[in-house]
């Protein structure tokens, strides 16, 4: 990949996470039982960038689509909450992708992913609120994230295998390890 | 189907089985927390009766093991029975229209309370520790 290459592709995930999280708040939440839970599309790209691009260039795209979706569509509580959660995911897809391609896949990193994004927005809940009985809300929310993840993981799967860019990519981060 | 389950791989259910634990771990602490505290003998349970915003009468729940029995008047003359049963307290019967306080029954944790409004009587139970609150959060 030249640098340019690079660049494009690192602002193209950015855009595609921006437009995706905004297309999903857009849809009305269907199921009443677990208010605040999210299909967290945008996952998607996380799962993407964190398997094609470098760990610093990962975090490019994701601090570029954090950035960008608060000043598109929200306001300084959101921006605290998906932080939050885009911080602490970030880590656990990093570390649990760590064990290797032989032990876990796509769908364990995404659902880790999910799980973790409830769980830092929920510490942030529940500092703002100032008492920690909000993360009693906590396994409603990790339920709904790993059903959402495990999808997202199989989605994010397919798109890697079949999307010849995104198959090419993969091939020479792996090259490069 | 099978293709989906070929996918999987035996870290992945490690990982999201030691995850889905772990969410459940501020509902065993709070649960922990919560039975200590009920447990605490400092902890004392009150049940103070108001009359149109006037305190008429307050009731030590916790520790109480007697039965009784009392009639609440407000200034029109209506009447609410209230009954103490160990340590829980509901209105037994009252003349109001609407009835909302009877068929609330029994209650016995801090910050529930019953309220008939017809006749201005508020029955709530206080703790000499601070009340846990409900809490709304909207983004």
């Amino acid at each position: 990949m030249t640098k340019n290459q690079l660049n494009a592709y690192i602002a193209l995930l950015a855009a595609q996470a921006v437009v995706i999280s905004m297309f999903e708040n857009a849809i009305p939440f269907p199921f009443a039982v677990a208010p605040g839970a999210k299909l967290g599309l945008a996952n998607i790209i996380t799962c993407m960038a964190l398997y094609t691009l470098s760990t610093k260039d990962t975090l490019k795209v994701l601090t570029i689509r954090l950035i960008l979706a608060t000043l598109l569509g929200g306001t300084i509580s959101t921006f605290m909450y998906s932080a939050a959660g885009i911080v602490l995911s970030f880590l656990g897809m990093w570390l649990v992708k760590k064990l290797g391609p032989d032990r876990v896949s796509l769908i364990g990193v995404s659902a880790t992913g999910a799980i973790l994004h409830n769980v830092g927005q929920l510490v942030v809940a529940s500092w703002i609120a100032q008492t920690w009985t909000v993360l009693l809300y906590l396994p409603v929310l990790s339920f709904a994230g790993i059903l959402a993840g495990i999808a997202i993981g199989i989605m994010a799967n397919y798109l890697l295998n079949h999307v010849e860019k995104l198959h090419n990519y993969r091939r020479l981060r792996e090259l490069n390890e | 189907m099978s293709s989906y389950l070929k996918m999987i791989k035996r870290w992945d259910i490690i990982i999201v089985t030691i995850l889905v634990l772990i969410s459940f771990l501020p509902f065993t602490i709070f649960s922990v927390v919560q039975a200590k505290s009920n447990n605490d003998p400092n902890n004392i349970n009150v049940a103070v009766i108001s009359v149109d915003n006037k305190v008429v009468k307050r009731i030590v729940l916790t520790g109480n093991v007697k039965t009784q029995q009392f009639d609440v008047h407000d200034l029109g003359g209506d009447c609410n029975t209230i009954e103490v049963k160990k340590n829980r307290i509901r209105v037994k019967s009252a003349d109001c229209p609407d009835q909302n306080c009877v068929l609330t029954g029994f209650i016995s944790k801090p910050g529930q309370t019953i309220v008939c409004l017809p006749h201005r009587v508020v029955i709530e139970i206080k703790s000499n520790h601070e009340p846990s609150q409900d809490i709304i959060v909207s983004s």
